[in-house]
């Protein structure tokens, strides 16, 4: 084992980011399920939640993510175009421009939030987008508990 | 400004009946606050100055009111943009009201919906931001997250949950807000850090496209949080990434609810 | 007599902190007069009347009144004790104080409320005379004065044309206070300063008759226009008390909360079948005025209402009490229609 090998594994402390992804069905779904079956090897850090469009995605989803634990959100569908229902992605394309925006006015900036087109035949591009940001986001630590979209304990 | 017109304006369409009522202001101990006019002789209290922060649109949204339409509305440009887009969002039809239009420095005269759009789109098209607001998005901006994460936690801390925001505001108009929506309880109600968090940015969300900067939420506000950063904040970029400002097309479709094909997508990977 | 300089109140509020008070007191914040939590460095301001009322720190905003821990399908309760921390109430107002007699007995009408009780217990409410008064002050309309000393502990009383203080012991609590305050308040002698002058705004007997017998009127869709159906009056009410309960929950842990609630929210009496009694804002600001003048008059006889005028100083919309009152008043005066 290297050096820097060694204080990784010997930390009991290693903080392993907890990543919740929001990912359309049809699309991003269906390109991480290609990554399993391709057992491609990838980072373990992100819980997926699937929905059957990104139009579907409402912005809370986003809050929900952080105000429960997590360190980073993904939100992930079909390349514009290809929607499965034609124009879901674009609302949601559009919905995510400006709520990014306001999420970093507010406190909660690009380090952990993070948007892609991923196909049902992307299954490389999934798994790599998946270290990529697990990456990021171990760099960047956990999500501050003192944020104000945490929930905190009940005193 | 030819208060006088206004008034005669008033008292004229009540007296004909092409209004029912006037929603104006009037003074009150040195204090400007709505005033509903039923009878012509009543418009000789309307008052109007830059205090008038209330929004008169927003009474449209009462039930009890819908008798008294049409209603004839003392409307400062974002309040006739107000009028405009709830129009384009079907919440009024063109012949509910009339305007009575003030404007920065004048008294515009007595029009119809698609005169207040006319009006808008020919001398208060570029409405500039406020500047205060302006200003300090951009020291916002200069701060790490963790400082602007820090000041909104002290801002929001004041939050009581009153709702004053929403009831002042003319496009928060649902029967059921998202935060009385319990099945499930998307927004928690509780005055906690999260809560108060989840709801001021989700409504800050919600009229994205939709805000006319009126100023009327923050002024209504009784803890004094600056909402006004929020909503401008929003509506800069609304006009920034969309080239859209609300309330100047009765006829446009939501900016949140349509689309183009080349809109930006720089941050999607 | 226990006399402090006018500018002393930091002081008296330090020294009662080391004795082992919470002192909550009007302090400023970006230049919005506020009872809060007193901490040292803090403003004490007591020109101007706090936007909120002395009801925050015996009734909360948000409360937990019950959790559990939870492990799968298993759940057990924890014992949650209410907040008895020892508490001086200082430079309240007599209104803030008033408002005491009604709270009390609401929260120890139906059922015990030992949450409100055990702040309660543990309050030292300690009002100062108010020496000024504004256009939107109308407690002598409702039976109290700027220097009642109804329901308190200690009267801090203006004196010397405003440049001291007289802290007068009213009850044990007071004198236990006064104790504590040690060397802050010193012996000697003072003239008090005379109180405000509220001049009485209109006549609540009137007003409470007139309710009794004026349900349907269609005054009451005039009264209520510029209501846009808010809870900021409600909130800053000394004497509004309705909440709601609310259960949050995640995978391991369960709280009941109490929140505050106002009558003026659109869905406050929407019924789970559809239905909603009081469906727009005519029929909400009816409820609000007769609760306040008729319901709980004839239940408890006290008045639901102790002219602070904190509602129509926040009321964005122009809504006021005391100008609701004196307009319902006007109409029972009116002479009735004549039938022949």
């Amino acid at each position: 084992m290297t050096q820097t090998e060694a204080n990784t594994t010997d930390s009991a402390e290693a903080f392993e980011p907890r990543i919740v992804a929001f990912v359309c069905n049809w699309c991003t779904y269906a390109g991480a399920d290609l990554a399993g079956t391709s057992r491609l090897q990838y980072a373990a850090n992100v819980r997926i939640i699937k929905l059957p469009c990104t139009g579907r995605i409402d912005p809370l989803f986003i809050l929900k993510a952080f105000e429960g634990g997590a360190d980073a959100v993904l939100v992930s569908g079909c390349h514009p175009g290809d929607c499965h229902y034609t124009s879901g992605n674009y609302h949601a394309r559009r919905r995510w421009t400006l709520f990014r925006n306001l999420l970093d006015l507010t406190g909660i900036d690009s380090r952990r939030l993070f948007f892609s087109w991923v196909s049902a035949a992307e299954g490389q591009k999934f798994a790599d987008l998946v270290d990529d940001i697990t990456g990021k986001v171990r760099e960047a630590g956990p999500f501050d508990p003192t944020n104000p979209a945490r929930r905190q304990p009940w005193t | 400004m030819d208060l006088d017109r206004l008034r005669q304006d008033a008292a004229a369409v009540l007296k004909d009946g092409r209004a029912k009522m006037v929603i104006g202001f009037r003074d009150r101990a040195g204090d400007c606050v709505p005033a509903f006019i039923t009878d012509a002789e009543q418009a000789a209290e309307l008052v109007y100055d830059e205090t008038c922060l209330v929004n008169p649109a927003a009474y449209l949204k009462k039930i009890e009111l819908k008798r008294f339409r049409p209603v004839a509305v003392v409307a400062r440009p974002a309040v006739m943009r107000s009028l405009v887009l709830l129009a384009a969002e079907a919440q009024i039809a063109a012949d509910d009201v009339l305007i009575l239009a003030v404007g920065d420095q004048e008294y515009h005269g007595l029009m119809d919906l698609a005169g207040a759009a006319a009006l808008l789109n020919e001398q208060y098209a570029e409405m500039p931001h406020d500047p205060e607001v302006m200003k300090r998005l951009e020291e916002l901006s200069g701060l790490t997250p963790e400082e602007r994460a820090a000041f909104w936690t002290e801002q929001f801390a004041k939050c009581t949950r009153c709702y004053a925001c929403r009831a002042a505001c003319p496009m928060c108009y649902c029967t059921r807000c998202i935060v009385e929506k319990n099945v499930p309880q998307w927004i928690s109600t509780a005055a906690a850090r999260h809560g108060n968090y989840a709801w001021n940015v989700i409504r800050a969300f919600h009229l994205a496209g939709r805000c006319t900067e009126c100023g009327a939420c923050e002024a209504a506000c009784p803890q004094g949080i600056p909402l006004m950063l929020l909503n401008v904040s929003l509506a800069r970029d609304v006009e920034d990434e969309f080239g859209v400002k609300a309330g100047y097309d009765a006829e446009a479709e939501p900016v949140i609810g349509s689309w183009n094909a080349d809109d930006n997508e720089d941050f999607i990977r | 007599m226990k006399v402090l300089d006018a500018d002393k109140l930091t002081d008296l509020a330090a020294a009662l902190a080391r004795a082992g008070y919470r002192v909550v007191a009007p302090i400023e914040d970006s230049g919005v007069v506020r009872l809060a939590e007193w901490t040292e460095g803090a403003t004490i301001r007591t020109d101007v009347i706090p936007v909120n009322s002395a009801k925050d720190f015996l009734f909360p905003r948000s409360e937990v009144i019950g959790r559990w821990d939870l492990d799968g399908a298993d759940f057990s309760p924890r014992d949650v004790q209410p907040d008895a921390t020892k508490t001086v109430l200082l430079a309240v107002r007599p209104c803030d104080a008033a408002a005491l007699a009604l709270l009390d007995t609401i929260f120890n009408w139906d059922y015990k409320d030992d949450f409100y009780n055990a702040r309660r217990r543990a309050a030292t409410v300690v009002p100062m005379v108010c020496t000024a008064a504004d256009e939107q002050c109308f407690c002598t309309s409702v039976g109290g004065a700027p220097d009642a000393t109804a329901n308190a502990d200690a009267m801090l009383r203006s004196a010397d044309g405003g440049a001291k203080f007289i802290l007068e012991p009213l009850t044990d609590k007071g004198n236990a206070l006064l104790d504590a305050a040690g060397d802050a308040a010193r012996e000697g002698e003072a003239a008090a300063d005379p109180p405000a002058e509220v001049p009485h705004r209109f006549d609540v007997d009137a007003v409470t008759e007139w309710l009794s017998e004026n349900f349907e009127s269609a005054l009451w869709t005039t009264l209520s226009l510029g209501c846009l159906g808010c809870g900021a009056c409600a909130y800053a009410c000394p004497t509004c008390h309705c909440f709601d309960m609310q259960d949050e929950a995640t995978r391991t842990q369960s709280v009941r909360l109490k929140n505050w609630d106002s009558c003026g929210f659109g869905l406050f009496t929407q019924h789970a079948g559809g239905h909603n009694p009081r469906p727009d804002q005519t029929a909400r600001w009816r409820q609000r005025v007769m609760h306040k003048f008729s319901y709980i008059p004839e239940r408890f006889q006290l008045l639901g209402c102790t002219g602070c005028g904190r509602c129509a100083r926040l009321c964005g919309a122009g809504m006021s009490m005391s100008e609701v009152c004196r307009r319902i008043a006007d109409e029972s005066k009116k002479a009735p229609a004549h039938e022949s």
